[in-house]
């Protein structure tokens, strides 16, 4: 079973977009997703409405900055303090290059950040890149398609 | 006069201000002298003339108590009650003497003390009662009238009559010292027969610098005959110092042979001054003569000095009451220009408002106030080379608040040129920093002055001492090069208006200060709020972006031509609201985020331009002519990003050519380098120059050329950014040139 991709997003626009982007970047990972950081946090705590749910962090985390109640960066700042949590690959999901919080969240130990282009297709490219890499590379999950491409790739037979 | 001659007549004055005039040695001769030791009172120094007035040789006197010569118990009282630090004589009292032979037995005695010794000096007892019915009701009638009197010469007038009657002497005069020390005679009474001298100058080496000192300490001096045969003290040397005997404030001292030489030059055989002292200093003199030899009792002399006393004070309370008037009169002319260049809010332009306030403040003629590059002349003022080369002048000078003199000629002999249009200025910086100036300027007065005989003494060729001069006939002369001297109350005028106007200039500075603080303020908050506008505006822009891709990507088949040419267009419009903010945020972010210096090789910065643009050159044909460009000190992001949208440009606006030329190249000046693009595009229309670098402002329709408006201002405010300047050139379809000067700036490179 792949680990599941934990998607945080508010705006409903931007939620559907990223799913479109996520479904044709032909991931194979189940996306979670929660509507703000205070649910996020729940989540992977495993608090609230997610204390019965099953053990196992996310393979990736989709973090947008700006969230209601809990915003993206006192997500991640909990997620970098929290022993369990810690080693949780952080995407953040921007509006801008020009972000402020940015720097911050590099601070914070963010892994990556995409500035979310006003074209889609543009969009769709990132996010797939962005899934391949963390969702993936990173740890490869037995039996994945992409994985026995690497496997071929670094040992070929 | 050759120059040996005058040099001779410069040292005999030299030798004549040398002469110790308070250590005669010797007394006039219409009375006797005795110095004597205290608390014993015996004799230590005589007169010589003891012999003729008590019939005792003075050498018989010496070493003897002074109550074997008069009965001192009567005296006792007097000489305790002689105040320690009133150095003037004193009548103690009149005295007769214990002793056979004498021509007189009863003198009056003025007693005073000096350097430790009891000077004690007799004269001829007057008849005090009938000096007393005389001069008490005269003084009263006097003060009076002084006071009742406004004007200066009124005072003058009425002194002189006054000293006239007490006195008696055929001529009373009353004159005042310039600056200069020459006495200009104010007031004049004289007998038939009298040379008059009202309104003749002495000129100052009349009266030597000691005897003007003298003057000013003891207020009265008397020669009561011009001939007398000087009496001189026995011993000469004052046993108790071994110095001769100071004399300072003895009626009886015996004055220089010089001056009685004087004297009888000009026919007079007995005088008598009167110093007149304000504050201090020798303001004047009433000075009286007669032709004949003249006895003046110890009570008329107390009169006079008294009435000089008295005159002496009136005279200040009108010169500060003048002052006082002056002042005010200033204040106020300080305040209304202060209060034009408030209302104005321009120190210059406060002057300007009020051109006679200005003049009159300074009683000048004319004025120029001196800012930055502007020469504000008003009034009758030299050319602007002439006052352009003063105000140089006075910039070596900065340290000097004020500037006056009242003859260029003789103060400023590198400007010849600025004397000839005036002569006298006075000067304000009124800035620490920079060359601010006001000046003011007067004309030249022609001064005519009446010498009472020409002002020069001649030295005695046997002797080599100074010979008082012979003759007293008017002569004139003209003095040319002076103005009105610059009155202090004007000068300490000119200072409190200088703190006054760098008072607003500070002020000025400081809300300034206060409104570039509020401007960065509420910079940042507009950076912010665009900012965060540009942000917030992203997220529709993607949504529309996004959903008419989508839209285009399920539906396209089904809709009409018309249909998908819409979809595109929306899409192609909310890419370019896209781009639009893109750029927007970049142009805040500009004005936010600090500069990183670094050496910039601009020469590689075009290089790598070029690269980056290689897409939007294919197919066209660019000929680049690149100038060699060198390295600088620059944000280099910044910079590429402004080289690369001028570059940009230039590429952009020469696509209808079918031969492009673009130039680029730089300019090395002192202190700066000027970067320039040029090329053989569209160009653009001067009038327009101004709007080029504005936000949103475009000068092309879209069809014809794409743009968000923003670039322009975007090298602006980088350039800015770097406190340097852009500007361009251009004629519609000629081309343009756009430049860029940088100060040549420098950095700390960390170290690595």
């Amino acid at each position: 079973m792949l680990k599941p991709i934990l998607l945080v997003e508010d705006n409903p626009h931007d939620l559907e977009l990223t799913l479109i982007a996520l479904e044709r970047s032909q991931l194979a990972n189940e996306v979670v997703i929660m509507r703000d950081g205070a649910e996020a946090l729940s989540y992977l705590l495993r608090t609230d409405n997610y204390a019965g749910r099953a053990d196992g962090n996310p393979a990736v985390l989709l973090l947008d900055l700006k969230l209601p109640k809990v915003d993206g960066l006192e997500v991640l700042k909990s997620i970098r303090e929290t022993p369990e949590l810690r080693s949780i690959p952080v995407v953040m999901l921007t509006s801008s290059r020009e972000e402020p919080d940015l720097l911050k969240a590099y601070e914070l130990g963010v892994n990556a950040y995409v500035v979310k282009p006003v074209e889609f297709k543009d969009f769709v490219a990132a996010i797939s890149d962005l899934g391949i890499f963390w969702a993936v590379l990173n740890e490869p999950p037995p039996g994945s398609l992409r994985l026995k491409r690497t496997r071929q790739h670094d040992d070929p037979i | 006069m050759s120059t040996t001659e005058a040099q001779d007549l410069l040292d005999a004055i030299d030798r004549c201000a040398e002469e110790p005039i308070h250590i005669p040695g010797s007394i006039q001769p219409h009375g006797f002298l005795l110095a004597v030791d205290e608390p014993q009172l015996r004799v230590q120094q005589a007169s010589e003339n003891t012999q003729h007035w008590l019939g005792r040789d003075a050498r018989t006197l010496l070493g003897q108590p002074l109550s074997t010569l008069l009965d001192t118990d009567r005296i006792q009282a007097g000489l305790a009650a002689l105040a320690e630090d009133d150095q003037n004589p004193f009548h103690v009292g009149d005295v007769s003497f214990n002793l056979d032979g004498g021509n007189e037995r009863i003198f009056a005695l003025m007693a005073h003390r000096r350097d430790g010794q009891l000077i004690l000096e007799f004269e001829r007892a007057g008849n005090t009662r009938d000096a007393y019915d005389t001069l008490y009701p005269l003084m009263r009638t006097f003060v009076t009238q002084l006071q009742e009197t406004r004007e200066l010469l009124g005072l003058c007038q009425l002194a002189v009559k006054e000293v006239k009657r007490i006195t008696g002497f055929g001529r009373v005069k009353a004159y005042r010292f310039d600056a200069e020390d020459n006495g200009l005679v104010l007031a004049e009474e004289a007998d038939p027969g009298y040379a008059r001298y009202l309104g003749l100058c002495f000129p100052a080496s009349d009266i030597p610098q000691q005897a003007r000192q003298l003057y000013r300490e003891n207020l009265i001096r008397v020669i009561q005959d011009a001939y007398y045969m000087p009496s001189p003290l026995v011993p000469p040397l004052s046993p108790a110092t071994g110095e001769p005997l100071d004399l300072s404030f003895a009626a009886l001292r015996s004055v220089s042979p010089v001056h009685l030489q004087y004297m009888r030059n000009m026919g007079t055989l007995a005088s008598m001054s009167i110093s007149i002292v304000v504050r201090g200093r020798l303001w004047g003199l009433i000075s009286c003569h007669d032709a004949e030899p003249r006895q003046v009792s110890y009570q008329t002399r107390t009169s006079c000095e008294l009435l000089g006393r008295i005159l002496a004070l009136q005279i200040e309370a009108r010169e500060v009451e003048t002052l006082t008037q002056r002042k005010l009169e200033l204040r106020q002319q300080i305040v209304r220009l202060l209060s034009a260049m408030a209302d104005h809010d321009s120190v210059v332009e406060g002057f300007r408002q009020l051109p006679d306030v200005a003049l009159a403040f300074a009683g000048a003629h004319g004025a120029a106030i001196i800012s930055a590059e502007t020469c504000e002349a008003m009034g009758e003022t030299p050319a602007y080379e002439q006052i352009m080369q003063l105000v140089q002048w006075l910039g070596k000078r900065r340290e000097q608040l004020i500037f006056h003199s009242d003859c260029i000629s003789r103060d400023i002999p590198e400007l010849p040129e600025l004397a000839k249009h005036c002569a006298g200025i006075m000067a304000i910086s009124i800035s620490h920093l920079h060359a601010h100036y006001l000046i003011w300027f007067r004309r030249e007065q022609i001064k005519t002055v009446e010498w009472a005989g020409q002002p020069e003494k001649q030295v005695d060729h046997h002797s080599g001492a100074l010979s008082p001069r012979h003759s007293f006939e008017r002569w004139q002369q003209v003095l040319g090069g002076y103005a009105t001297p610059w009155e202090p109350v004007e000068i300490e005028g000119a200072l409190e208006l200088r703190n006054a106007v760098l008072g607003i200039v500070l002020r000025k500075a400081e809300e300034l200060a206060q409104l570039a603080g509020e401007l960065r303020a509420s910079n940042k908050e507009l950076e912010s709020f665009s900012y965060s506008v540009s942000h917030d505006l992203r997220a529709p822009l993607r949504h529309i972006a996004g959903y008419t891709e989508l839209l285009s990507e399920l539906e396209g088949s089904r809709l009409s031509e018309r249909g998908v040419r819409f979809l595109e267009n929306i899409a192609d419009a909310a890419s370019f609201a896209g781009t639009l903010v893109d750029n927007l945020l970049s142009f805040s972010q500009m004005g936010r985020s600090a500069l990183r210096l670094s050496d910039v090789d601009l020469g590689a910065l075009v290089a790598s331009i070029r690269e980056e643009l290689a897409p939007d050159c294919e197919g066209r044909q660019i000929e680049w002519q690149l100038r060699p460009m060198p390295i600088i000190v620059a944000d280099a992001a910044f910079l590429h990003m402004a080289l690369r949208n001028l570059i940009g440009n230039a590429v952009k606006y020469t696509r209808t050519r079918e031969h492009a030329v673009i130039e680029i190249g730089a300019e090395q000046h002192l202190g700066e380098v000027t970067v320039y693009v040029r090329d053989n595009g569209v160009g653009f229309d001067m009038q327009y120059a101004s709007k080029l670098f504005g936000v949103f402002q475009r000068l092309h329709r879209m069809e014809e050329f794409e743009g968000t408006g923003i670039g322009l201002a975007s090298v602006r405010r980088i350039i800015e950014r770097h406190d340097g300047r852009v500007w361009a050139e251009g004629e519609l379809d000629q081309g343009a040139t756009f430049y860029f000067s940088l100060p040549k700036l420098a950095y700390t490179p960390l170290s690595s």
